[in-house]
Protein backbone atom coordinates (compact mmCIF):
# COMPACT_ATOMS: atom_id res chain seq x y z
CA UNK A 1 0.00 0.00 0.00
CA UNK A 2 3.30 2.23 1.13
CA UNK A 3 4.96 1.30 -2.44
CA UNK A 4 1.85 2.47 -4.20
CA UNK A 5 1.22 5.73 -2.68
CA UNK A 6 5.04 6.13 -3.36
CA UNK A 7 4.87 5.30 -6.65
CA UNK A 8 1.44 7.34 -7.43
CA UNK A 9 3.68 10.33 -5.99
CA UNK A 10 6.25 9.76 -8.68
CA UNK A 11 4.24 9.60 -11.08
CA UNK A 12 1.97 12.81 -10.22
CA UNK A 13 5.27 14.96 -10.11
CA UNK A 14 7.05 13.42 -13.45
CA UNK A 15 3.48 14.91 -14.83
CA UNK A 16 3.36 17.74 -13.13
CA UNK A 17 7.35 18.43 -14.00
CA UNK A 18 6.45 18.17 -17.51
CA UNK A 19 4.02 20.38 -17.69
CA UNK A 20 5.65 22.83 -15.05
CA UNK A 21 8.55 22.59 -17.77
CA UNK A 22 9.66 25.79 -19.50
CA UNK A 23 9.28 25.46 -23.01
CA UNK A 24 11.33 27.43 -25.65
CA UNK A 25 9.30 28.83 -28.37
CA UNK A 26 8.83 31.25 -31.00
CA UNK A 27 5.92 33.83 -30.89
CA UNK A 28 4.55 36.26 -33.38
CA UNK A 29 1.67 38.33 -33.31
CA UNK A 30 0.21 41.30 -36.11
CA UNK A 31 -2.50 43.57 -33.96
CA UNK A 32 -4.78 46.14 -36.24
CA UNK A 33 -5.68 48.73 -34.72
CA UNK A 34 -8.44 51.40 -35.61
CA UNK A 35 -9.50 54.58 -33.45
CA UNK A 36 -13.14 55.82 -35.03
CA UNK A 37 -13.44 59.87 -35.87
CA UNK A 38 -10.57 59.35 -38.23
CA UNK A 39 -7.84 59.41 -35.19
CA UNK A 40 -5.13 56.68 -35.40
CA UNK A 41 -4.34 53.74 -36.94
CA UNK A 42 -1.49 51.42 -36.03
CA UNK A 43 0.09 48.35 -37.50
CA UNK A 44 1.92 46.47 -35.19
CA UNK A 45 3.83 43.23 -36.07
CA UNK A 46 5.94 41.73 -33.56
CA UNK A 47 7.50 38.66 -32.39
CA UNK A 48 9.49 37.06 -28.90
CA UNK A 49 11.73 34.54 -28.88
CA UNK A 50 12.50 32.14 -25.66
CA UNK A 51 15.11 29.78 -24.91
CA UNK A 52 16.45 28.13 -21.77
CA UNK A 53 20.01 27.14 -21.40
CA UNK A 54 19.98 23.68 -19.00
CA UNK A 55 17.65 24.87 -16.04
CA UNK A 56 19.05 27.77 -14.55
CA UNK A 57 19.18 30.02 -17.19
CA UNK A 58 16.28 31.76 -19.87
CA UNK A 59 17.00 34.61 -22.50
CA UNK A 60 13.69 36.56 -24.22
CA UNK A 61 14.21 38.36 -26.82
CA UNK A 62 11.53 40.33 -28.76
CA UNK A 63 11.19 42.80 -31.31
CA UNK A 64 7.72 44.97 -32.02
CA UNK A 65 7.41 47.65 -34.95
CA UNK A 66 4.43 50.35 -34.66
CA UNK A 67 3.59 51.94 -38.20
CA UNK A 68 1.11 54.83 -37.12
CA UNK A 69 -0.86 57.11 -39.23
CA UNK A 70 -3.85 59.14 -38.37
CA UNK A 71 -5.02 62.40 -36.70
CA UNK A 72 -4.60 63.39 -33.09
CA UNK A 73 -7.01 65.84 -31.41
CA UNK A 74 -5.66 69.67 -30.27
CA UNK A 75 -5.84 72.87 -30.87
CA UNK A 76 -4.58 74.64 -34.10
CA UNK A 77 -4.67 78.02 -35.92
CA UNK A 78 -7.09 77.28 -38.95
CA UNK A 79 -5.18 79.58 -41.35
CA UNK A 80 -1.72 78.21 -41.24
CA UNK A 81 -3.98 74.33 -41.65
CA UNK A 82 -4.25 71.53 -39.51
CA UNK A 83 -0.95 70.73 -38.36
CA UNK A 84 0.58 70.32 -33.96
CA UNK A 85 2.86 73.78 -35.26
CA UNK A 86 0.01 75.65 -36.69
CA UNK A 87 0.69 78.25 -33.51
CA UNK A 88 0.60 82.20 -33.15
CA UNK A 89 0.02 84.61 -30.76
CA UNK A 90 -2.39 87.18 -31.28
CA UNK A 91 -5.07 85.45 -33.47
CA UNK A 92 -8.50 85.70 -33.68
CA UNK A 93 -10.57 83.55 -31.90
CA UNK A 94 -12.65 82.82 -35.10
CA UNK A 95 -9.38 81.39 -36.63
CA UNK A 96 -8.80 78.82 -33.98
CA UNK A 97 -10.17 75.32 -34.28
CA UNK A 98 -10.15 72.59 -32.11
CA UNK A 99 -9.64 69.19 -34.30
CA UNK A 100 -7.76 66.33 -35.56
CA UNK A 101 -4.16 66.93 -36.98
CA UNK A 102 -2.81 64.50 -39.18
CA UNK A 103 0.45 62.44 -38.14
CA UNK A 104 2.55 59.49 -38.71
CA UNK A 105 5.32 57.71 -36.82
CA UNK A 106 6.67 54.14 -37.45
CA UNK A 107 8.51 52.89 -34.12
CA UNK A 108 10.92 50.07 -33.55
CA UNK A 109 11.44 48.67 -30.05
CA UNK A 110 13.72 45.75 -29.28
CA UNK A 111 13.87 44.15 -25.65
CA UNK A 112 16.24 41.41 -24.13
CA UNK A 113 15.13 39.78 -20.33
CA UNK A 114 17.73 37.31 -19.21
CA UNK A 115 16.82 35.43 -15.91
CA UNK A 116 19.27 33.45 -13.61
CA UNK A 117 17.75 30.74 -11.37
CA UNK A 118 19.77 30.05 -8.18
CA UNK A 119 20.47 27.07 -6.24
CA UNK A 120 17.25 27.89 -4.18
CA UNK A 121 15.41 28.74 -7.41
CA UNK A 122 15.29 32.35 -6.65
CA UNK A 123 15.23 34.33 -9.85
CA UNK A 124 17.11 37.45 -10.60
CA UNK A 125 16.24 38.65 -14.19
CA UNK A 126 17.89 41.68 -15.90
CA UNK A 127 16.00 43.46 -19.12
CA UNK A 128 16.97 45.75 -21.65
CA UNK A 129 14.49 47.48 -23.59
CA UNK A 130 15.19 49.92 -26.51
CA UNK A 131 12.67 52.10 -28.82
CA UNK A 132 13.26 54.54 -31.29
CA UNK A 133 10.63 56.68 -33.26
CA UNK A 134 11.58 59.56 -35.47
CA UNK A 135 11.32 62.16 -32.59
CA UNK A 136 11.57 60.08 -29.49
CA UNK A 137 14.23 57.59 -28.59
CA UNK A 138 13.98 55.61 -25.01
CA UNK A 139 16.55 53.37 -23.43
CA UNK A 140 15.32 51.28 -20.47
CA UNK A 141 17.32 49.22 -17.80
CA UNK A 142 15.92 46.50 -15.79
CA UNK A 143 16.02 43.97 -12.58
CA UNK A 144 13.14 41.86 -10.77
CA UNK A 145 14.64 39.57 -8.39
CA UNK A 146 12.02 36.85 -7.31
CA UNK A 147 12.54 35.28 -3.56
CA UNK A 148 10.57 32.29 -2.65
CA UNK A 149 9.54 32.20 1.28
CA UNK A 150 9.74 28.61 2.57
CA UNK A 151 10.63 25.22 0.68
CA UNK A 152 7.22 23.99 -1.00
CA UNK A 153 7.26 27.87 -2.71
CA UNK A 154 3.88 28.29 -2.20
CA UNK A 155 4.90 32.00 -1.58
CA UNK A 156 6.75 34.46 -2.84
CA UNK A 157 8.16 38.09 -2.76
CA UNK A 158 9.69 40.35 -6.08
CA UNK A 159 11.54 43.59 -6.06
CA UNK A 160 11.54 45.36 -9.73
CA UNK A 161 13.74 48.47 -10.54
CA UNK A 162 14.05 49.98 -13.26
CA UNK A 163 15.63 53.30 -15.34
CA UNK A 164 14.53 54.85 -18.29
CA UNK A 165 16.38 57.18 -20.00
CA UNK A 166 14.46 58.80 -22.93
CA UNK A 167 15.26 61.74 -25.27
CA UNK A 168 12.42 63.78 -27.57
CA UNK A 169 12.84 66.24 -30.26
CA UNK A 170 10.60 69.43 -29.61
CA UNK A 171 10.37 72.67 -31.37
CA UNK A 172 12.80 75.16 -30.02
CA UNK A 173 11.73 76.30 -26.38
CA UNK A 174 13.00 79.66 -25.66
CA UNK A 175 16.15 79.14 -23.32
CA UNK A 176 20.26 79.61 -23.63
CA UNK A 177 20.63 76.71 -26.45
CA UNK A 178 17.72 77.63 -28.68
CA UNK A 179 16.21 80.33 -30.08
CA UNK A 180 12.76 79.82 -30.58
CA UNK A 181 11.77 81.66 -33.47
CA UNK A 182 14.81 79.70 -35.35
CA UNK A 183 12.14 77.13 -35.95
CA UNK A 184 14.78 74.72 -35.00
CA UNK A 185 14.17 71.63 -32.65
CA UNK A 186 16.01 70.69 -29.75
CA UNK A 187 16.51 67.40 -27.90
CA UNK A 188 15.34 67.19 -24.16
CA UNK A 189 15.69 64.03 -21.93
CA UNK A 190 12.80 62.63 -19.71
CA UNK A 191 14.19 60.30 -16.91
CA UNK A 192 11.83 57.57 -15.28
CA UNK A 193 12.86 55.31 -12.59
CA UNK A 194 10.09 52.88 -10.93
CA UNK A 195 9.94 50.48 -8.17
CA UNK A 196 7.29 47.57 -7.59
CA UNK A 197 7.17 45.06 -4.98
CA UNK A 198 4.82 42.35 -5.13
CA UNK A 199 3.59 39.31 -3.27
CA UNK A 200 2.40 36.07 -4.46
CA UNK A 201 0.23 33.53 -2.19
CA UNK A 202 -0.69 30.02 -4.02
CA UNK A 203 -4.34 29.74 -1.87
CA UNK A 204 -5.00 26.03 -3.15
CA UNK A 205 -4.25 23.60 -5.84
CA UNK A 206 -6.83 25.68 -7.86
CA UNK A 207 -5.99 29.55 -7.00
CA UNK A 208 -3.57 31.78 -6.14
CA UNK A 209 -3.51 36.08 -5.12
CA UNK A 210 -0.92 38.72 -6.00
CA UNK A 211 -0.32 41.93 -4.65
CA UNK A 212 1.66 44.87 -5.21
CA UNK A 213 2.63 48.00 -4.84
CA UNK A 214 4.31 50.31 -7.64
CA UNK A 215 5.87 53.77 -7.48
CA UNK A 216 7.11 55.86 -10.40
CA UNK A 217 9.38 58.75 -10.83
CA UNK A 218 9.27 61.34 -14.20
CA UNK A 219 11.25 63.99 -14.06
CA UNK A 220 12.48 66.21 -17.30
CA UNK A 221 10.28 67.31 -20.61
CA UNK A 222 6.90 65.59 -19.85
CA UNK A 223 4.61 67.44 -22.03
CA UNK A 224 3.21 66.18 -25.72
CA UNK A 225 5.33 68.16 -28.24
CA UNK A 226 2.15 67.85 -30.45
CA UNK A 227 -0.45 69.60 -27.79
CA UNK A 228 -1.51 73.10 -28.27
CA UNK A 229 -3.37 75.15 -26.25
CA UNK A 230 -5.14 78.53 -26.11
CA UNK A 231 -4.15 81.30 -24.07
CA UNK A 232 -6.84 84.34 -23.94
CA UNK A 233 -5.09 86.97 -21.66
CA UNK A 234 -8.01 89.47 -21.99
CA UNK A 235 -11.51 88.25 -21.59
CA UNK A 236 -13.06 91.18 -23.19
CA UNK A 237 -10.97 90.78 -26.39
CA UNK A 238 -11.37 88.23 -29.61
CA UNK A 239 -7.29 87.89 -29.74
CA UNK A 240 -5.70 84.98 -28.52
CA UNK A 241 -2.36 82.76 -28.73
CA UNK A 242 -2.05 79.18 -29.53
CA UNK A 243 0.68 78.14 -27.83
CA UNK A 244 2.66 74.76 -27.00
CA UNK A 245 0.86 72.82 -23.92
CA UNK A 246 3.08 72.96 -20.59
CA UNK A 247 2.97 70.10 -18.25
CA UNK A 248 4.88 70.00 -15.36
CA UNK A 249 8.30 68.98 -15.31
CA UNK A 250 8.13 66.33 -12.95
CA UNK A 251 5.55 63.26 -11.80
CA UNK A 252 5.21 61.44 -9.02
CA UNK A 253 2.91 58.29 -9.12
CA UNK A 254 2.16 55.19 -6.44
CA UNK A 255 -0.44 52.16 -6.65
CA UNK A 256 -0.97 49.33 -5.99
CA UNK A 257 -2.73 46.04 -7.84
CA UNK A 258 -4.66 42.93 -6.50
CA UNK A 259 -4.90 39.71 -8.76
CA UNK A 260 -6.96 37.05 -7.46
CA UNK A 261 -6.81 33.97 -10.44
CA UNK A 262 -8.81 30.64 -10.03
CA UNK A 263 -9.58 28.08 -11.76
CA UNK A 264 -13.18 27.62 -11.27
CA UNK A 265 -13.56 24.08 -12.82
CA UNK A 266 -11.43 21.60 -14.72
CA UNK A 267 -11.89 23.68 -17.97
CA UNK A 268 -12.72 27.42 -16.87
CA UNK A 269 -10.71 29.59 -15.11
CA UNK A 270 -11.21 33.46 -14.60
CA UNK A 271 -8.13 36.14 -13.77
CA UNK A 272 -9.64 39.31 -12.12
CA UNK A 273 -7.65 42.66 -11.20
CA UNK A 274 -8.29 46.08 -9.42
CA UNK A 275 -5.68 48.34 -9.96
CA UNK A 276 -5.81 51.96 -7.50
CA UNK A 277 -3.24 54.89 -9.09
CA UNK A 278 -2.52 57.93 -7.75
CA UNK A 279 0.17 60.56 -8.58
CA UNK A 280 0.62 64.74 -7.51
CA UNK A 281 -1.22 66.09 -11.18
CA UNK A 282 -4.08 64.96 -9.26
CA UNK A 283 -5.16 61.68 -11.15
CA UNK A 284 -6.34 59.01 -9.77
CA UNK A 285 -8.20 56.23 -11.50
CA UNK A 286 -9.36 52.72 -10.57
CA UNK A 287 -8.98 49.65 -12.75
CA UNK A 288 -10.89 46.66 -12.86
CA UNK A 289 -10.65 43.81 -15.38
CA UNK A 290 -11.76 40.40 -15.22
CA UNK A 291 -11.00 37.19 -17.67
CA UNK A 292 -12.56 34.32 -18.22
CA UNK A 293 -10.81 30.82 -19.82
CA UNK A 294 -12.69 27.96 -21.48
CA UNK A 295 -10.60 25.09 -22.57
CA UNK A 296 -13.03 23.41 -25.34
CA UNK A 297 -11.18 19.79 -25.42
CA UNK A 298 -7.58 19.14 -26.09
CA UNK A 299 -6.74 21.80 -28.20
CA UNK A 300 -8.89 24.76 -28.16
CA UNK A 301 -8.76 27.57 -25.32
CA UNK A 302 -11.91 30.17 -25.62
CA UNK A 303 -11.62 33.71 -23.90
CA UNK A 304 -13.49 36.47 -22.70
CA UNK A 305 -12.69 39.73 -21.05
CA UNK A 306 -14.24 42.85 -19.65
CA UNK A 307 -12.25 46.27 -18.36
CA UNK A 308 -13.72 48.86 -16.85
CA UNK A 309 -11.29 52.05 -16.03
CA UNK A 310 -12.03 55.57 -14.44
CA UNK A 311 -9.83 58.36 -13.51
CA UNK A 312 -10.04 61.98 -12.00
CA UNK A 313 -8.81 65.36 -14.01
CA UNK A 314 -5.23 66.90 -13.97
CA UNK A 315 -5.14 69.85 -12.04
CA UNK A 316 -3.49 71.83 -14.58
CA UNK A 317 -6.67 70.37 -17.74
CA UNK A 318 -9.09 72.21 -19.26
CA UNK A 319 -10.82 71.88 -22.15
CA UNK A 320 -11.65 75.48 -22.93
CA UNK A 321 -9.16 78.31 -22.99
CA UNK A 322 -6.21 79.16 -20.81
CA UNK A 323 -4.70 82.11 -18.85
CA UNK A 324 -1.17 83.12 -18.12
CA UNK A 325 -1.57 79.84 -15.79
CA UNK A 326 2.23 78.62 -15.53
CA UNK A 327 1.07 74.94 -16.35
CA UNK A 328 -1.84 74.48 -18.94
CA UNK A 329 -2.97 71.00 -20.79
CA UNK A 330 -5.85 70.49 -22.87
CA UNK A 331 -4.46 66.63 -23.55
CA UNK A 332 -7.93 64.88 -23.26
CA UNK A 333 -6.19 62.22 -21.36
CA UNK A 334 -5.82 64.77 -18.63
CA UNK A 335 -9.33 65.35 -18.17
CA UNK A 336 -11.67 62.68 -16.18
CA UNK A 337 -13.30 60.09 -17.95
CA UNK A 338 -14.44 56.73 -17.76
CA UNK A 339 -13.52 53.69 -20.41
CA UNK A 340 -15.08 50.26 -21.26
CA UNK A 341 -13.10 47.27 -22.70
CA UNK A 342 -14.29 43.65 -24.09
CA UNK A 343 -12.65 41.25 -25.67
CA UNK A 344 -12.77 37.51 -26.98
CA UNK A 345 -10.46 35.37 -28.57
CA UNK A 346 -9.44 32.00 -29.17
CA UNK A 347 -6.16 29.74 -29.08
CA UNK A 348 -6.06 26.85 -31.27
CA UNK A 349 -3.58 23.60 -30.78
CA UNK A 350 -2.99 22.80 -34.58
CA UNK A 351 -0.29 20.10 -33.26
CA UNK A 352 1.46 19.81 -29.98
CA UNK A 353 3.91 22.66 -31.29
CA UNK A 354 1.99 24.86 -33.02
CA UNK A 355 -0.94 26.52 -32.13
CA UNK A 356 -2.84 29.94 -33.42
CA UNK A 357 -4.65 32.57 -31.78
CA UNK A 358 -6.44 35.34 -32.85
CA UNK A 359 -9.05 38.21 -30.92
CA UNK A 360 -10.95 41.15 -31.82
CA UNK A 361 -11.08 43.71 -29.24
CA UNK A 362 -13.36 46.97 -28.21
CA UNK A 363 -12.20 49.91 -26.30
CA UNK A 364 -14.57 52.81 -25.56
CA UNK A 365 -13.60 56.11 -23.81
CA UNK A 366 -16.19 58.21 -22.62
CA UNK A 367 -17.48 61.01 -24.84
CA UNK A 368 -14.38 60.69 -27.32
CA UNK A 369 -13.16 57.74 -28.97
CA UNK A 370 -13.36 54.16 -29.61
CA UNK A 371 -11.27 51.77 -31.01
CA UNK A 372 -11.40 48.25 -32.63
CA UNK A 373 -8.47 46.08 -32.70
CA UNK A 374 -7.70 42.60 -33.60
CA UNK A 375 -4.75 39.93 -33.56
CA UNK A 376 -4.01 37.23 -34.70
CA UNK A 377 -0.15 35.00 -34.07
CA UNK A 378 1.22 31.80 -34.09
CA UNK A 379 3.57 30.25 -31.60
CA UNK A 380 5.87 27.50 -32.09
CA UNK A 381 7.33 25.67 -29.15
CA UNK A 382 10.48 23.41 -29.30
CA UNK B 1 -12.54 55.09 -3.32
CA UNK B 2 -9.99 54.16 -0.90
CA UNK B 3 -12.35 52.13 1.23
CA UNK B 4 -12.71 50.08 -1.71
CA UNK B 5 -9.74 49.48 -2.27
CA UNK B 6 -8.96 48.76 1.90
CA UNK B 7 -12.16 46.27 1.69
CA UNK B 8 -10.12 44.63 -1.63
CA UNK B 9 -6.95 44.14 -0.02
CA UNK B 10 -8.65 42.82 3.75
CA UNK B 11 -10.18 40.63 1.25
CA UNK B 12 -7.28 39.29 0.35
CA UNK B 13 -5.30 38.89 3.25
CA UNK B 14 -8.26 37.54 4.68
CA UNK B 15 -8.35 34.54 2.03
CA UNK B 16 -5.06 34.05 3.68
CA UNK B 17 -6.76 32.07 6.52
CA UNK B 18 -7.91 29.58 3.63
CA UNK B 19 -4.47 29.18 2.55
CA UNK B 20 -3.64 25.39 2.50
CA UNK B 21 0.03 24.34 1.48
CA UNK B 22 0.23 22.75 -1.86
CA UNK B 23 3.20 20.83 -2.65
CA UNK B 24 4.66 20.38 -6.20
CA UNK B 25 3.09 17.53 -7.29
CA UNK B 26 -0.69 19.45 -6.61
CA UNK B 27 0.69 21.93 -8.79
CA UNK B 28 -0.68 21.31 -12.60
CA UNK B 29 -3.82 23.56 -13.13
CA UNK B 30 -1.52 26.59 -11.63
CA UNK B 31 0.97 25.94 -14.13
CA UNK B 32 -1.50 25.97 -16.91
CA UNK B 33 -1.44 28.48 -19.72
CA UNK B 34 -4.94 29.74 -18.59
CA UNK B 35 -3.53 30.69 -15.16
CA UNK B 36 -1.77 33.07 -16.34
CA UNK B 37 -1.88 37.01 -17.54
CA UNK B 38 -3.31 37.04 -21.42
CA UNK B 39 -3.52 33.02 -20.63
CA UNK B 40 0.32 33.42 -21.60
CA UNK B 41 0.26 35.54 -24.57
CA UNK B 42 2.90 37.87 -23.26
CA UNK B 43 3.13 39.77 -26.96
CA UNK B 44 -0.46 40.69 -26.70
CA UNK B 45 -0.53 41.40 -23.12
CA UNK B 46 2.07 43.88 -23.57
CA UNK B 47 0.29 45.77 -26.94
CA UNK B 48 -3.09 45.71 -24.63
CA UNK B 49 -0.66 47.69 -21.80
CA UNK B 50 0.99 49.74 -24.84
CA UNK B 51 -2.46 51.35 -25.81
CA UNK B 52 -3.85 51.56 -22.13
CA UNK B 53 -0.66 53.76 -21.51
CA UNK B 54 -0.74 55.63 -24.36
CA UNK B 55 -4.49 56.53 -24.19
CA UNK B 56 -5.10 57.33 -20.60
CA UNK B 57 -3.67 59.12 -17.85
CA UNK B 58 -2.53 56.76 -15.60
CA UNK B 59 -0.13 53.69 -15.30
CA UNK B 60 1.76 51.32 -13.90
CA UNK B 61 1.49 47.91 -12.07
CA UNK B 62 1.87 45.76 -14.55
CA UNK B 63 6.18 44.94 -13.67
CA UNK B 64 8.85 47.36 -14.00
CA UNK B 65 10.05 46.20 -17.30
CA UNK B 66 7.69 48.05 -20.15
CA UNK B 67 9.75 50.27 -22.28
CA UNK B 68 9.54 53.72 -23.19
CA UNK B 69 7.62 55.28 -26.00
CA UNK B 70 6.76 58.73 -27.11
CA UNK B 71 3.11 57.81 -26.51
CA UNK B 72 2.89 60.07 -23.53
Amino acid sequence: MQLKTKLSIIASSLIVASSLAAEDYVSVQFVQYDESDDRASVSTPSIEFSKDFGVDYNLKLGLVADSISGGSPTWFDTTSGASAYSRGEDIHKDDVAYGNVEYDDKRVAGSALFTTRFASRDELAVGLNYSRETDYEARELSAEYLYYLGSSKNQSLSLGLSYQFNNVLVECIENEACDANSGASQTLDVNVVSAEVGFTQILNQNSLAKASIFYSNEDGYLSNPYMNVVRSYNPNSSIVDVVAENKPDTRVSYGATLQYIVALTDQISSNSTYRFYDDDWDIMSHTISSELYYELGRSWILGAGLRYYTQSEAKFYRAGYFGDEMYASSDERMRDFDAWGYKINADYLITNALSVNVGLNFYDQQDTFNATYYNIGLKYSF
Amino acid sequence: MIKGFLLMASVLLLSGCAVKDVQPWEKETLAKDTMKNGAGNALMTKFENHIYFSKEGSKGGGGVAGGGCGCN
